[in-house]
């Protein structure tokens, strides 16, 4: 039993991660209709704007931190600037193709600039486990999700209720009809990738703190994907219950069903029930009913 | 356009692919040359060209379903690896010619393919993009988690030579003709289908779905057909890729490899199997040759660290994606479709 709470709580911690990181995927989503395949190089790219500021450069992490968040806000609205800027009235379709053309750009320019090496990500949350009565929670994972639950209410808020959130939310519907009304498409799409790119960095601080970071610490953007899914791409809010779904069920697979088929069900898991939503519901459980059917 | 002088009367001229006397003649040098290839250049250059005659057959399959029905399509290494799985498996448990065993795995690949065109069903868009997504991690974890005497596991799969009337093909002319012959039927089919009514309804549903279902087009149907004959195509290439290394592994066929099928069709040009074919010539060229000059290069300047020609290609790979979607989103096939025009009308502007 008390196995099985702490699969549920780890589970539930871990997806929450998730979310954090689909966050920025739906942040991006939501204010320009545009799907970033490139999320997990995203995050790879702030872990390791973190590492060469703290480990190699030798900031406290108190200055390093911040300094990564500012770093990687300038990265993504470089990222508009050079490509985004331009494709403005294009088909979305061209836009989804430059984000996968970014995600191998991006991979090669980490491997370029910070090379191959495994590198040791700083400790930034206490390693020693946060212990109520038997059970083990990492606080990496603990204070990560009290994060993520503050940073998704508020953008929740933020998207839903204020004037600036309310106008990304037209660009997401509709490019064409948000500039007739006079809103800026390119504005939002520069912020949604400033944020994105910030709260991948975050993401990346509380995945990584005191582990090992390379280049292949991306995969995290792909398994957030279901995560996303579930809540049906534009919820931010919805984003922390399918998190937590997600992270549950992915908790329990992994404990009770990979002694049976030999492992690595956790990786592939979240696929399934991916594609199980997108035959389901494709529009998850707080999406806007927007999807057409054929 | 034509040439000045040469109009089609006919239907069937219209449609022909080879519209006068020169361009049969140069289709014909060409595919002597092809042919010849072995007997022209060394050994590593017809190694280069084998690798291009499978990926074409790969990418000409994904430029049928994502250049003409628009469906995106991230999962065709995965598509591909199951073609060179069923082919290895074929091979060696039940010793099926290539003959045989090739075309059944473009079959068990199309039905795998098919699969996840069917979710078309109820979705579209970026969705469908993701399905396929999910198609390359299903693919890994089934080969990963199988019985490894099924599939081999982690440790891959030797395939046996094939054997063409005796001849044991291991060496590398006799599996590039072998490469060669499957690809010009491939890409003359390619050609076909995207004729055909098939193909035209492909175009219609890219364009506007709802418009060409109003037309009477089985918009469904049509998606999952695109789905089934790339994968198809893709499984005949995995099926070739097998015998050509003799050898099959899971990381053969990895998400980054379906990215780049994908960049060769935005190089070459969406919507055109002659600009899938450029695409995947000019994309392994300078694949080809980073990585024959990246050794010298880090001989040279020693600072750089082995790593770099993976690295260095990501970034041009990269680049050379956004910049063509950013200044030339048609490809490189519009470009000389453009300058083949202009030397028609010349001297006269249009």
């Amino acid at each position: 039993m008390i196995d099985f709470l702490n699969y549920v709580i780890n589970g539930a911690l871990i997806g929450l991660l998730y979310s954090l990181v689909g966050m920025g995927f739906v942040v991006i989503y939501r204010a320009s209709k545009v799907f970033n395949f490139a999320q997990g190089e995203l995050v790879v790219f702030g872990g390791f704007l973190v590492w060469w500021l703290v480990m190699h450069v030798g900031m406290p992490l108190a200055i390093g931190i911040p300094l990564a968040f500012v770093g990687a806000a300038l990265f993504g609205l470089l990222i508009e600037r050079v490509f985004f800027s331009r494709l403005v009235g294009e088909s979305v379709f061209a836009m989804v193709m430059v984000t996968i053309g970014l995600l191998i750009l991006i991979r090669g320019l980490i491997l370029l600039i910070f090379g191959p090496q495994v590198r040791p990500f700083p400790i930034v949350f206490p390693l020693q486990p946060f212990i109520v009565g038997d059970i083990l929670i990492p606080r990496s994972l603990l204070y990560g999700g009290i994060l993520t639950i503050v940073t998704g209410l508020g953008l929740s808020w933020f998207f839903n209720r204020t004037r600036p959130g309310l106008k990304m939310t037209a660009v997401a519907e509709d490019h064409q009809v948000a500039l007739s009304l006079g809103i800026s498409v390119r504005a939002s799409i520069a912020f949604a990738w400033m944020l994105g790119a910030v709260l991948s960095t975050l993401g990346a601080v509380i995945y990584l703190s005191g582990k090992s970071l390379n280049f292949l610490a991306s995969d995290i953007g792909l398994i957030a994907l279901p995560v996303v899914l579930l809540a049906g791409l534009e919820s931010i809010g919805g984003l922390l219950i399918a998190g937590i779904i997600v992270g549950i069920i992915q908790g329990l697979a992994v404990a009770y069903l990979d002694p049976w088929v030999g492992g690595a069900v956790g990786s592939v898991l979240p696929f399934v029930i991916m594609l199980a939503i997108l035959f389901i519901r494709p529009t998850g459980m707080f999406g806007w009913r927007t999807i057409e059917r054929v | 356009m034509d040439p000045a002088g040469v109009f089609a009367t006919r239907y069937e001229r219209d449609q022909a692919l080879v519209r006068t006397r020169k361009q049969l003649v140069s289709l014909a040098v060409f595919v002597v040359l092809l042919v010849a290839l072995p007997w022209l250049v060394g050994p590593r250059m017809v190694a280069a060209a084998t690798v291009m005659l499978i990926t074409a057959v790969v990418v000409v399959g994904l430029q049928i379903n994502t250049g003409h029905a628009g469906q995106v399509n991230l999962g065709q290494a995965a598509f591909m690896g199951v073609g060179a799985y069923t082919a290895a498996v074929l091979a060696i448990k039940l010793g099926l010619p290539f003959w045989l065993s090739i075309p059944l795995g473009g079959v068990s690949a199309a039905a795998f393919g098919f699969i996840f065109g069917l979710s078309a069903v109820r979705i579209k868009g970026f969705y469908l993009a993701l399905t396929t997504i999910a198609a390359q991690f299903l693919f890994h974890f089934m080969v990963l988690n199988l019985p490894s005497s099924w599939l081999g596991g982690s440790n891959g799969l030797s395939v046996p030579p094939a054997e063409f009337f005796g001849h044991r093909m291991v060496d590398g002319p006799s599996l590039y003709w072998m490469c060669l012959a499957f690809a010009l039927v491939m890409v003359y089919g390619a050609y076909g289908i995207t004729r055909s009514r098939h193909g035209r309804a492909f175009v219609a549903v890219r364009d506007d779905d709802v418009a060409s279902g109003m037309m009477g087009i089985n918009v469904v149907r049509t998606k999952a057909i695109a789905f089934l004959v790339g994968a198809f195509y893709a499984g005949i290439g995995g099926a070739l890729w097998a015998y050509y290394v003799r050898f099959v592994a899971v990381d053969q066929f990895t998400l980054l490899n379906s990215i780049w099928f994908i960049a060769m069709i935005i190089v070459g040009g969406m919507g055109s199997v002659t600009g899938a074919l450029i695409g995947v010539f000019v994309i392994k060229l300078v694949q080809e040759s980073i990585t024959s000059l990246g050794p010298t290069l880090v001989e040279q300047l020693p600072f750089l660290g082995g790593d770099i020609v993976f690295a260095t290609m990501n970034v041009f790979l990269g680049g050379i994606i956004a910049a063509f979607l950013l200044f030339e989103p048609r490809g490189l096939m519009h470009r000389w479709n453009i300058l083949k025009r202009s030397y028609r009308l010349w001297p006269f502007p249009y």
